[in-house]
């Protein structure tokens, strides 16, 4: 490591740096991701459920009797919340990822040219 | 993935050394949710168990647990009537039929998930091996190639 170059170094860090950060990204699309899928399981359930049954749904730390289509209403704004924000954070990835590439292309092409034979 | 060790560049070592740390950290990852989603498999096993139990004794008294160690004595008003989380933070009334057949449902995914999950374990094994192997080898050919005189000083 201690033959490769400071500026070549620096570009080494901020590319680790962007791979924590798309990681970071990637994890919290999950969770959305994973949110979106349960709430969609949620309505799925709730659709088969008779108009006469008992419905809560968690406000705050209790759990208050509703309505099932205010509920319905409620499960399909949470789903079209969570998905706007998982398209803002696959646009941050492609942006990143795209970034990223051409940072790795930057460093390969240094060190490549460092090691190859022709350089010497 | 580097796949060669003749020739050994202690940047090579570098790059293999982050990939088994990559796959450590995944595999901890895994790991976790293995754990998870055994936790629920036992959770959904002894919420079938309850329902059951409820509805052979109905009428018996039952202890409610609130936390601390500390319970009280309750009867179950409808044993017939439960109220399940269908996740996203919404419960609903169903039949206890209705409730065991969806955690009998949960638990099959649950079981499926975990298979996935464990075929992922072992070829995120796999691969560590395979990468811990190839490091160490090369650490060996590095150190050699160490200590071997430099061909060019020896003939000059």
């Amino acid at each position: 490591m201690s033959s490769i170059s400071p500026k070549v170094q620096n570009q080494i860090a901020q590319l680790q740096q962007m791979q924590q950060q798309m990681q970071t990204i990637g994890a919290q699309k999950n969770q959305y991701e994973m949110a979106v899928r349960e709430a969609r399981r949620a309505t799925e359930e709730l659709k088969d459920v008779p108009d006469e049954n008992a419905v809560f749904m968690s406000v705050g730390s209790v759990m208050m009797q509703k309505k099932k289509e205010d509920v319905l209403a409620k499960l399909n704004d949470k789903i079209e919340t969570l998905e706007i924000r998982i398209k803002s954070l696959e646009k941050q990835e492609t942006m990143l990822q795209g970034k990223f590439e051409q940072l790795q292309a930057q460093i390969k092409q240094a060190l490549e040219g460092k090691s190859s034979p022709g350089a010497a | 993935m580097v796949s060669k060790v003749e020739g050994i560049d202690p940047r090579e070592l570098q790059s293999l050394q982050l990939y088994l740390n990559e796959y450590r950290q995944q595999s901890e990852i895994f790991s976790q949710q293995l754990a998870l989603l055994e936790e629920g498999r036992v959770e959904a096993l002894a919420a079938i168990d309850a329902i059951h139990g409820i509805k052979e004794s109905s009428g018996d008294t039952v202890l409610l647990q609130i936390g601390g160690g500390v319970s009280l004595r309750a009867r179950i008003e409808e044993p017939e009537r439960v109220l399940l989380n269908i996740g996203a933070e919404v419960v609903v009334e169903r039949s206890s039929e209705e409730a065991v057949e969806y955690l009998k449902d949960r638990l099959t995914e649950m079981e499926a998930s975990s298979k996935k999950v464990i075929e992922t374990l072992e070829q995120l094994k796999y691969q560590m091996n395979e990468i811990a192997r190839r490091l160490e080898a090369g650490y060996q050919q590095y150190q050699m190639q160490q200590a071997r005189p430099i061909p060019d000083e020896q003939s000059g």
